[in-house]
């Protein structure tokens, strides 16, 4: 096996969709953007790319056309390095580097420039044309179950009340805020222009958010449920990238390693608990890795709602003081597209920056699936 | 001289008002207020804050002050130290600040060196007079200064006081009466500079002098407001439901204020007085809607809702009663025998009547040169369906001298000069009113007003006319159909008479042109007749209700269709099958306040003569949509399935009941000669438009999609168990049917037939029973 390495993470701001900083900026110029940025700061040989994967959960409007091309060319990236685009919902940049991992094990490349993108405001959730098979939704209509239904499916199941979920949130606000305030998250940013200026913070964080704000929203997805606006991740616009190669590559060119890519894994679940999707999932990475859940140093686990973040741990034994150490996607945002490399980039660096021995980055996906992946530090 | 930016200085509710006013007119303006000293932490050293923050909460304020939430993008905020060069720029400024002739004098001086040479600046003052706003002004300051008076709120409320002084240029008065009159849409009215100019005057004695009398006749409020309310002709509120709305607080500054003003010898000093009831509650912040409450309230105390309303004599509170008094029921619309009637509401209403209008007939030639400025100014200004003089003719002139003596009140000269004769008459089909010289003059419309009313008056009898409509020629070969049923309800005599128009009009080669659809009451339809809907139903005469479905739909087809072109010119609501006329029209000349929904799901029915199919259309091809098939009917959808209403001709644009090429209207008086005008124009070379045969639609595809975020709602509680039945029976609609396939493309008779099934499918639900009974007992929508 060759020892492949995140030798690189940036991320966009991420903002409220419709009403945050970002609404003005097309998806494909928001991620080569943020490639540009991470070429400039890494040094990196263009030349050598031999894929940019970008995973998208909605692949159409300005987030169409192969968009990993487009943005290819928007961030002046040679017209050597090919370039697809992926779609695995809520999964689809931790795909992006898997499946680059996957490539260079068996030799078909060595460096990959894997991103996401979405921007919620400009393609909406469910696309601009969803056309459901009306055959499955008769006979599987769980196929089609919306996210908030599964999150409150998964919050019945899991008998986790409404308290409970909106501590999670008030510490993902906390944790956030104070990595915001202490400048740790500025690393990983990079400043985005906008016709009204530059915008380098997150503008999904709520600083000082306490348990009787959140006591005071009403249920949002169904009249008697649990699960409200300040308990699910919001709309957000935002992208992210890592950069993936060979710890040989990376060494030769003095790319930055944060950490080397232990296991992945995907794992289907029932779609309408579909939050459950990181249990399996990362069982099977740990497996695949020979390791348990003790072992992991850092974990990254993405709060698409508190619910299932919630069952999750509690079915992985984690300790819920563990998780996202900088804040979750309850307090920053969920880019559908772009959190699986936001989450995986992340967990790197607190690798790195922790000096800590192995990180674990894993979220949900709609339809019912998890998928996880597995770090080292080198 | 052209205006083609404004400005206003002073941010309150009336200046932000007037300044949103302007950006719904498409005129750029500007909104100066002093300079935040000590504003909110959030809004840092931002020294603007003041316009800022009135913009922003006329965003969030209803009634909307603006026509689109667009518009105030038009407004440009800025406070008087920092932005004053901004006048520069400026053709008109409106002053709307504090009334304190010493502040607006020292505003003036400010101003008037940085703005824009030949501009006109006016004050919004209800009180001060010209004369004391311009002493000490320089000499272009008083050419170019009058005084603007709008109402509240000033994009409603359609009077326009204006009055000129001594040295107010001519041209500067004749273009701010235009841009007001055509522009801004207003009724402008000229007065002259007295105290209360019009409308205040006489409103403000009449407010007096009937709480006076409910306070003296011992009248609950229910009554005086049964009694002052619509058999008055004035809206249902009445006098102390207007208090309620203007505030309380407001009378003892006008009160004031008038007496400050007025002559020594005004009747108004007689009728001043102070009702300790209302000093107390003013005191104790029982201002009216914007306080605690008014002389009706509602207490939530325990959890409910009970509306109460004060007792006059002891102001305290109890549950309201309804009025029961034998002169409003036995009287009807005869306000004559509304007078003669011996019970206390007779005497309120001969009492209050007889006051009002003697003062009001006193005041001319004082206020206004003429009795029609002062009629206008009444109907507009306090919205009574009649003013004073055209109240007195109702009661006839003699009859109210006599009133006059009976009630002790010197009988107004006016009156005398009257001599038995009204005060408006028709002769040669020509409108006439009574001169202070006691000679007819006609009345006079401002040029490019047409009025169906004048037509009508002129004509005498219609072309031709049944129980729901009439057609009128409106001249130069267009024909008018009006309707003239209940509420303007839709029924078979309304089809019936567009069948007869387009007989008349055949090929549009003969003698008729073209058609144009428009009446001048409050509203331009309600919607279907659902009172002989529910009596079909209840019969179970499913056939007629089908031919009637099918008859509507054969009819309004025809008319898009016709070879002539049909020009329809609504204002005020146009609901149901009042929309779905809009919707098959070639053109909608719109006054900018109308209201447009297909809102049939409130009754548990869908659009189905053709409200579907053409917002479909119209969504479908909407350029900017995305593209696919999908984002068209989810907006169709989504607006029938809510039953939106568009609260504006603008909104309406852009919900797609109105197309981007249909014509907005400010002023309503100006909206028959719109329409005709564009109706003559698409005559000239006109072809009907061409049938839409290409529908992408796919079916059950589409169907599942909405079906989805239709349960979606329903775990949310925001859709009921009978929502859900007609959700899916429009979704079956939009959806194109069980057939459709987006590689097989339909046209508008498919879509038709699945309106006709879906509709006489849900006819037959009891769900869609009661709430059609439910509408028709409380005029209310059921949520079953």
């Amino acid at each position: 096996m060759k020892s492949v390495v995140i030798a690189g993470y940036a991320r966009s701001p991420f903002a409220f969709a419709h009403k945050g900083e970002l609404t003005k900026v097309r998806p494909d110029d928001l991620l080569a953007r943020v490639i540009a940025a991470l070429v400039e700061r890494t040094g990196l040989k263009t030349d050598d790319i031999e894929d940019v994967i970008v995973g998208c959960s909605f692949p159409e409007g300005e987030q169409g056309l192969n968009v990993a091309r487009s943005i290819s060319f928007l961030a002046k990236l040679p017209q050597t390095a090919a370039a697809t685009t992926v779609n695995r919902y809520c999964g689809s940049s931790m795909q992006s580097i898997h499946q680059a991992a996957g490539a260079i094990q068996m030799g078909a490349g060595e460096v990959f420039v894997c991103g996401g993108v979405e921007s919620m405001t400009r393609v909406p959730i469910m696309g601009f044309n969803p056309m459901p098979n009306p055959a499955l939704k008769e006979s599987y209509p769980e196929a089609y179950c919306s996210m908030g239904i599964t999150a409150e499916n998964v919050a019945r199941k899991y008998a986790i009340s409404r308290a409970e979920q909106e501590a999670l949130a008030v510490a993902s606000h906390a944790k956030a805020a104070e990595a915001q305030a202490a400048g740790r998250l500025s690393d990983e940013i990079v400043g985005i222009r906008t016709p009204a200026g530059l915008v380098d913070k997150d503008g999904c964080i709520r600083p000082g958010t306490n348990a009787e704000g959140l006591a005071g929203l009403k249920p949002a997805f169904t009249a008697d449920g649990t699960v409200t606006a300040g308990t699910s991740s919001p709309l957000t616009d935002g992208a992210s990238v890592v950069l993936v190669t060979t710890e040989e590559y990376a060494r030769a060119n003095g790319l930055p390693i944060l950490a080397k890519i232990r296991s992945v894994a995907v794992a289907g679940c029932a779609p309408e608990l579909m939050g459950l999707g990181p249990v399996p999932a990362t069982r099977k990475a740990l497996a695949r890795a020979g390791l348990s859940i003790a072992d992991i140093d850092i974990i990254e686990i993405n709060e698409a709602f508190s619910s299932q973040a919630i069952a999750c741990m509690r079915d992985l034994d984690i300790d819920p003081s563990r998780i996202n150490p900088d804040g979750g996607a309850l307090a920053l945002g969920h880019p559908l597209g772009a959190t699986g490399a936001r989450i995986t980039g992340k967990a790197a660096a607190l690798l790195k920056r922790e000096g800590k021995q192995f990180a674990l980055a894993t979220q949900c996906i709609g339809g019912g699936q998890g998928i996880a992946t597995i770090l080292e530090a080198v | 001289m052209k205006i083609e930016r404004a400005a206003v200085i002073g941010a309150g509710v009336m200046g932000a008002g007037i300044a949103a006013h302007f950006a719904n007119a498409g005129i750029p303006c500007v909104l100066l207020d002093i300079p935040a000293k000590d504003g909110p932490a959030k809004e840092g050293t931002d020294r603007s804050a003041i316009a800022k923050g009135a913009v922003a909460k006329m965003l969030k304020t209803d009634p909307a002050p603006f026509m689109h939430p667009k518009n105030a993008k038009l407004i440009t905020p800025g406070n008087l130290e920092d932005d004053l060069s901004l006048l520069a720029d400026v053709d008109w400024i409106v002053e709307a600040i504090v009334e304190n002739p010493a502040i607006k004098s020292d505003l003036y001086k400010r101003i008037d060196p940085v703005r824009k040479a030949g501009s006109v600046v006016s004050s919004n003052t209800s009180t001060i007079p010209l004369a004391v706003l311009t002493e000490g002004q320089g000499e272009q300051f008083r050419k170019d200064f009058l005084i603007t008076h709008f109402f509240n709120p000033p994009r409603y409320m359609r009077l326009l006081e204006i009055v000129g002084g001594a040295d107010t240029r001519a041209d500067a008065l004749a273009a701010i009466a235009d841009v007001c009159d055509r522009r801004l849409g207003k009724g402008v009215v000229h007065c002259k500079d007295t105290p209360g100019f019009i409308a205040n005057r006489i409103g403000v004695f009449w407010i007096q002098a009937a709480v006076n009398a409910a306070v003296d006749l011992g009248l609950t409020v229910e009554e005086a407001d049964a009694v002052g309310g619509r058999p008055m002709g004035i809206p249902k509120t009445g006098i102390f439901g207007l208090m309620d709305l203007v505030g309380l607080d407001l009378m003892p500054h006008i009160a004031k204020s008038m007496s400050a003003t007025l002559p020594a010898n005004d009747a108004y000093r007689g009728q001043m007085r102070e009702h300790p009831v209302i000093t107390r509650m003013i005191a104790e912040g029982y201002t009216g809607r914007k306080g605690k409450g008014g002389f009706y309230r509602i207490n939530k105390a325990g959890g409910g809702k009970v509306k109460e309303s004060v007792n006059l004599q002891s102001g305290e509170y109890a549950p309201s009663e309804k009025a029961r008094l034998d002169s409003v029921s036995a009287a009807g619309r005869d306000l004559r025998k509304l007078c003669e009637h011996p019970d206390k509401g007779g005497r309120f209403a001969r009492r209050v009547l007889a006051q009002t209008l003697a003062y009001a007939a006193s005041l001319v030639p004082e206020i206004a040169d003429s009795i029609v400025a002062v009629d206008e100014g009444m109907r507009l200004g306090y919205n009574w369906k009649q003013g004073p003089f055209e109240l007195i003719d109702r009661l006839g002139t003699d009859w109210f001298a006599e009133l006059c003596r009976s009630e002790g009140i010197p009988v107004p000269a006016l009156v005398e000069t009257a001599a038995g004769r009204p005060f408006y008459r028709v002769e040669g089909g020509k409108l006439q009113h009574l001169t202070t010289a006691g000679v007819y003059d006609t009345v006079v419309r401002p040029d490019g007003v047409l009025l169906l009313s004048d037509i009508k008056r002129a004509a005498g009898k219609p072309v031709w006319k049944n129980g729901s409509a009439s057609l009128w020629n409106i001249g130069d070969g267009v024909l008018c159909i009006e309707f003239t049923s209940k509420m303007n309800a839709v029924d078979g005599d309304i089809m019936a008479a567009y069948e007869k128009a387009m007989r008349l009009i055949g090929d549009g080669k003969g003698d008729w042109k073209a058609l144009v659809i428009h009446n001048e009451a409050d509203n331009f339809s309600v919607g279907a007749n659902l009172g002989l809907a529910l009596f079909a139903l209840n019969i179970g005469l499913w056939p007629q209700i089908e031919e009637m479905v099918e008859g509507g739909q054969r009819t309004y087809r025809a008319l898009k269709y016709a070879p002539f072109p049909v020009v329809a010119a609504p204002s005020g609501m146009a609901l149901g099958g009042g929309c779905e006329i809009l919707l098959h029209s070639d053109h909608v000349q719109a006054h900018a306040e109308t209201y447009v929904g297909l809102v049939e799901v409130g009754v548990g029915l869908i659009p189905a003569w053709g409200g579907c199919t053409e917002m479909l259309a119209r969504h479908q091809a909407n350029p900017k949509a995305p593209r696919g098939p999908m984002p068209g009917i989810a907006k169709a959808f989504e607006i029938i399935s809510t039953a939106t209403v568009a609260k504006s001709a603008a909104e309406a644009k852009e919900l797609l009941y109105f197309r981007a090429t249909d014509g907005i209207t400010m002023n309503r008086d100006r909206l028959l000669a719109d329409a005709k005008a564009k109706a003559l124009e698409l005559a000239q070379a006109y072809t009907p438009p061409e049938k839409t045969t290409s529908y992408v639609l796919p079916g059950p595809t589409a169907k599942a999609a909405m079906e989805l975020a239709v349960e979606g709602f329903a775990l949310q509680g925001k859709v009921t168990p009978h929502d859900k039945v007609v959700c899916a029976a429009l979704a079956e609609v939009l959806s194109g049917g069980e057939e459709a396939d987006i590689a097989k493309p339909v046209g508008e008779d498919h879509i038709l037939r699945l309106e006709r099934e879906a509709f006489m499918g849900l006819v037959r639900t009891g769900g869609t029973i009661d709430r059609i009974e439910h509408m028709l007992l409380t005029g209310k929508p059921l949520r079953n």
